[in-house]
Formats: structure tokens, sequence, C-alpha cells
């Protein structure tokens, strides 16, 4: 089957690609783009942990042909970090230990990332339902929301 | 093996004439229900020729409420609806049901007109939408034609969109004077949750007195219908006349004349009666009378 050539903007940088009929944002993220941060868990988007953010919106990856978002600015949790070191949600999730087995954390990243990138001092409740796609199996969330609510103040600051 | 033809339409036109001209179409739009059949190499692809994106159709796109009549275009998202002032405001109901689907990462895709086109009997958008009387457009590049959106789904998963067609946008007229809402839904867990009942009634009152009363159903019947049974008890009734508990049990014995006994009936009987009580108390108590 003929492929189809996309452009995508991701973390900045700009490719030209050639996708299949069948190909899923994530899979091109992972196995063209080589950023295999973002992980595939469920691949039927009830846990988030292939979220990234498609034109400021907190997207599953796993739900979206790559062809359908041609175009479209995408960021990833590799671009978080910055060449003045860590974003302020990563220095967040680490000092509020809101990491255990780390396999939701890029996908937990990238809601809140999008939530504070619209909404720069959420409630708690706002927090929570920016992250309600993203399934913890270990933290129990509160460390997490912990979390974002840190990064908000010290972003904010 | 799943095999297709992934196409791009632009505009509406060029959507119109694909489906003139190709057949074994299937569209895909938010995409949160297809990329679950796709994952799944679900039967459904077999009969799939092309699949065609049209989530770059602008046309299909905005919301428009005014004075009188309000339409929807059906690729507005569910996120959308969430955050649309107007829609908060004229129509609360639409945004409860629209932030009760999914999560937030899935009503950033999803759209109301894929959900209404999808027709899972527990889709959360139909009975906001029966209850406002709505009806959607299906265009075809022949022209277009308005159905009425309880006749739209014959059975669930099958809706009377002919191949050719496309659900262009939902119509309706909006509610006039003084009105209230009230949006119920029960699911297994806040997030991420399958209806298993939902239900949403509107009220038009006038001189403490329901002027007319829509009630419709989502989940609790195999399809979305109009509970017009309540719609009768309600209509015309002072609020000192009504009893909620009893506009439940109407309700629940409709339901169950609709749906037959069944497994789940021992359940659903009681919840959807509460439901509709709720939702009776609500419009009582929205409209500050306190009998």
């Amino acid at each position: 089957m003929a492929k189809l050539d996309v452009e995508l903007t991701v973390n900045g940088e700009k490719h030209k690609l050639k996708v299949g009929s069948q190909e899923r944002l994530l899979d091109t993220i992972r196995e063209q783009l080589k950023l295999t941060g973002t992980k595939e868990g469920c691949s039927v988007g009830e846990c988030g942990a292939c979220t990234v953010i498609v034109d400021d919106q907190a997207v599953n990856s796993c739900m979206v042909l790559t062809a359908q978002v041609d175009g479209s600015e995408i960021i990833t949790v590799e671009g978080l970090e910055s060449k003045s070191g860590l974003h302020p949600l990563q220095k967040a999730f680490i000092e509020k230990q809101a990491v255990q087995c780390g396999f939701c954390t890029p996908g937990m990243l990238m809601s809140a990332l999008a939530l504070l990138n619209t909404n720069p001092e959420p409630s708690k409740e706002e927090i929570k339902t920016a992250l309600e796609g993203n399934l913890c199996r270990c933290t129990g969330y509160q460390q997490i929301i912990d979390a974002v609510e840190m990064a908000a103040e010290e972003w904010g600051a | 093996m799943v095999e297709y033809q992934l196409l791009r339409a632009h505009s509406l036109d060029e959507l119109l004439e694909i489906l003139d001209q190709r057949e074994n179409v299937q569209l895909l739009a938010g995409g949160t229900d297809l990329m679950v059949d796709l994952h799944h190499q679900d039967q459904k692809f077999d009969k799939i020729d092309y699949l065609l994106d049209i989530t770059a159709v602008d046309e299909l796109k905005g919301i428009q409420l005014g004075d009188k009549k309000g339409e929807i275009g059906a690729l507005t998202t569910h996120a959308e609806l969430v955050s649309n002032p107007e829609i908060k405001e004229k129509l609360p109901f639409i945004a409860a049901a629209a932030s009760s689907i999914g999560s937030t990462q899935i009503r950033n895709r999803a759209t109301i007109g894929g959900n209404l086109a999808n027709a899972a009997a527990c889709a959360d958008s139909f009975s906001p939408l029966i209850a406002l009387g709505a009806e959607v457009v299906l265009r075809s590049k022949g022209g277009a034609r308005r159905v009425l959106l309880e006749d739209f789904v014959e059975w669930p998963y099958q809706t009377i969109i002919k191949p050719d067609e496309v659900l262009e946008k939902i119509v309706f007229a909006m509610p006039q004077g003084e009105y209230y809402s009230s949006y119920q839904k029960i699911g297994r867990r806040k997030a991420l949750s399958i209806s298993r009942i939902s239900l949403t009634l509107l009220a038009e009152v006038e001189n403490g007195r329901v002027k007319k009363a829509q009630v419709a159903s989502g989940a609790a019947t195999p399809f979305p219908v109009p509970f017009r049974k309540v719609n009768d008890y309600l209509n015309g009734k002072s609020f000192a006349e009504i009893d909620p508990i009893e506009a439940g049990n109407i309700a629940a014995d409709e339901m169950v004349g609709i749906t037959g006994e069944r497994w789940s009936t021992p359940y659903k009987r009681p919840a959807l009666g509460k439901l509709v009580e709720r939702a009776v108390e609500d419009l009582l108590e929205e409209a500050g009378y306190n009998g």
C-alpha cells in the first residue's frame, strides 16, 4: 500500500516523513523518530501512557493516525528538557517522588504540561480532570497531583 | 489482515465527491472508537476499502446558537462543547454530557458527530440532543435531508446514514422562555466510564407549571428514545402536582416496556427510576419550588 507524505514539527524540529495508512502517531514517534519516551500501554485509549501534545492539546497517540495530523506541532516528553536543564514539571515529579516504575510518567507529564500551558494556576479539581485519562498503578496519584501543584507554583514564580 | 487505502478530504465538496465516486468508504473523525476497532483488527474492516479522514473539513466544525435556532457541526469535539461559553450558559446539559465522556485526551479528539454516527447504545450525546428535539442533517452530493435524531438509530451501531452521506451537523430549536435542565449518568467509575444509564430532562415552564417536558434516555434502552409517558405525566402540571417518585416509576415502566424483562432489569428499573426522580427534583429546585 502506498505511503503518504506528511510533515510534522516534533519538539520544535521539522520532519518530512512517509507514513503507512495504518501507522499511528505513536508508531511514528517511537519507530521512525526513535523518541521512545512515549510509551505504549493499553493501545485503546484507556491508560494515557502514550499521551503527547498535538497543537496544544493532550492526545492519546495510539488513537490517531499520523496522516490525520499532517502539518501539526507535536510535543513529546523529550521536548521538556532544555539547555537550561530539566523542566519545572520534571523537577517537581522528582522532588515529590511522583515516579515509581515510571511507565506512566511521560504521559502524566504531557497531560500536566497541556494543562499548565492553558491554565497556569489550576485548582486541585482541574488537575485531577487533566490527569483523569492517565492511569498509574504505583503511586496512588497523590504524589503526582502534589507535583503538578508544585510545578504550577514554581513555574508561575 | 486489515487493508484499506487512506484518503484525506480537505473540503466538504471533496468529501462528498469521494463518497459519490467510491464504494465501501468508512469515514474517520476523532478516531476514538474506530482506532480501537483497528487495533483489534475488527472484522468490520473486511468491508472497508477506503478509510476517509474528514478531520480537516472545516465546514463540519463550529457551534452557532441563535435566539430561535442552534446548530452544532459534526466535527465539534466534546472538549469544545465543554468549554464553549454559550453552550455552558444556554444548554448546560449538553456540556454536562460532554464532560462525562472519556477523559481529557478522548474529549480533545472525539467528536459529537462521531459519537452519534457510531451509535453505541451507551453513547452519551444522544439523550441531551433528543431532549432538545434535535435533527441531524445528512448531506450527499445530491443534496441534504433532515432526520429527527430519535429516528436516526435503527439498532445499536446501525444508523440510517446512506453510504454516500455524511452527518454534517445537528440542528435544533432553542428552548424558549423559562427553562431548566438536568443531566444524570451512572457509570462504574468517574473517568473513562461507559454509561450504564444516562438521562436528560429539559423542561420549559411558565407560571409555576410545566409547559413542555422532554425526557430522553441513553444506555437504558438498546437505542436512545424519548420517554413520552413521562413527558405526558409532566406536561401541564403545576409544580405542586408533580411527584418525582411517580415520574421515576413511569419512566422505569416505560423502559421495561421497551427492553422487556432482562437480567439487568432488577438493577436498571430502580436505578432509572431514581435518576428520573433526581432530575425532576433538580427541575423543581432550580425553578425555586420548595413544596
